[in-house]
């Protein structure tokens, strides 16, 4: 029974796990500390699997459980030293619809928004992952109205960030 | 904003080819162990409760009372004892319940919220026992004090002294000694929590901030 249960988990986890590498990327800046957070989000996945209904996407379920590991759980300081980041060697767009500008422009932004701290950087991931206002504010425990007024603040502040 | 809506539109695409993890290594990932601050404020507080329940275990004081001639405070002494031990009971159950309390599954402010309750009682247990200790030092100063033949000596000098600077002197030198074993404890569980908790902290207080 729990053999299956893990085999379940082990297949959903493998198809999904870029979303904890989105998280693991934007919370850490190298690649063992990124295997060290994927790890410990992998753990905390596993132990809240058996709650795990089905009712919802496991996708939208791990969302909630991999950005509390990286924000609440995880021990180890994440902050970003400000160093050129791994990233720097990148690339985001993909090769046959490559444009230079633009790729500076997302690595810059990309690296703009690593410097946002842990909270920020919650909005800004599942503003990107093209999360709703309501999801935003449920998954962070925080109003609606002020997820939204901090969403805005953090464009601005993005702004600043690209243009000193 | 552009840039971000553009970051947006690759953000999704994007593959992570690079770090892609085999189901092998899933499976190695669950069977290592956590290292969470959940974890670890678990361990540091069940040390903690073990250790401060052992002391008040280990200093059984019954021998000391008996050999005072103190009997008749005797029952004020087993009262307090059981007291402390249903205190005792009470915290372990506290800690417990917000203990399982902590779901990785809730929103991120509940879930900080529930680490930080589970702390809280750890701490105001610590809090209990120091404030025990420093009653428990004054009584038992006190009672040594009318009970123990020693002290008759002390009792006779200061009859003698018209400006109590003994008894002055002794009220010093413990008020001295309790200072600096509860500023001592006070000092390493700013640093051991200090650690484990400044970021959680932070992130929690950023969190309030935009509900204010």
């Amino acid at each position: 029974m729990s053999d299956n249960l893990e085999q379940i988990f082990v297949k959903q986890l493998k198809d999904n796990q870029n979303i904890i590498h989105k998280i693991c990327r934007l919370y850490t800046n190298s690649q063992d500390a990124h295997n060290d957070l994927f790890q410990e989000i992998t753990i905390q996945l596993w132990k809240a699997f058996p709650k795990f209904r089905g009712d919802s996407k496991f996708s939208t379920w791990a969302y909630r459980v991999a950005l509390n590991t990286a924000i609440t759980l995880y021990r180890k300081s994440t902050r970003n030293v400000a160093t050129i980041s791994y990233e720097g060697q990148k690339h985001f767009l993909p090769q046959d619809d490559y444009n230079f500008e633009e790729e500076e422009q997302i690595k810059l932004m990309y690296m703009a928004v690593q410097q946002l701290n842990d909270i920020e950087k919650a909005l800004v991931f599942l503003y990107l992952e093209d999360k709703d206002y309501n999801e935003i504010s449920e998954t962070l425990g925080i109003s609606e109205v002020n997820a939204r007024v901090k969403m805005n603040r953090i464009k601005g502040k993005l702004k600043k960030i690209l243009n000193p | 904003m552009e840039e971000l809506d553009l970051l947006k539109k690759v953000w999704q695409k994007d593959t992570y080819k690079n770090e892609q993890i085999s189901e092998v290594e899933i499976y190695k990932m669950l069977h290592t162990k956590s290292s969470s601050i959940v974890k670890w404020i678990l361990i540091i507080s069940i040390i903690e409760i073990v250790l401060w329940s052992a002391i008040g275990v280990v200093f059984n004081t019954d021998d000391a009372i008996k050999s005072m001639h103190a009997e008749d405070a005797l029952i004020y002494l087993k009262v307090l004892t059981y007291v402390n031990y249903v205190v005792i009971i009470s915290f372990i159950y506290c800690f417990y319940r917000n203990y399982t309390k902590i779901s990785t599954i809730t929103s991120t402010k509940q879930l900080m919220n529930d680490i930080l309750k589970t702390r809280k009682t750890v701490r105001n247990y610590v809090w209990y026992n120091l404030i025990m200790i420093f009653l428990c030092t004054i009584l038992g100063f006190a009672m040594a004090f009318i009970y123990n033949p020693d002290m008759s000596v002390i009792k006779e000098k200061m009859a003698h002294d018209q400006s109590n600077w003994i008894l002055i002197k002794i009220i010093l030198i413990l008020g001295f000694v309790l200072f600096i074993i509860i500023g001592a404890f006070w000092l390493f569980y700013r640093l051991l929590y200090g650690i484990l908790l400044r970021r959680l902290y932070a992130n929690y207080k950023e969190l309030k901030k935009i509900d204010l």
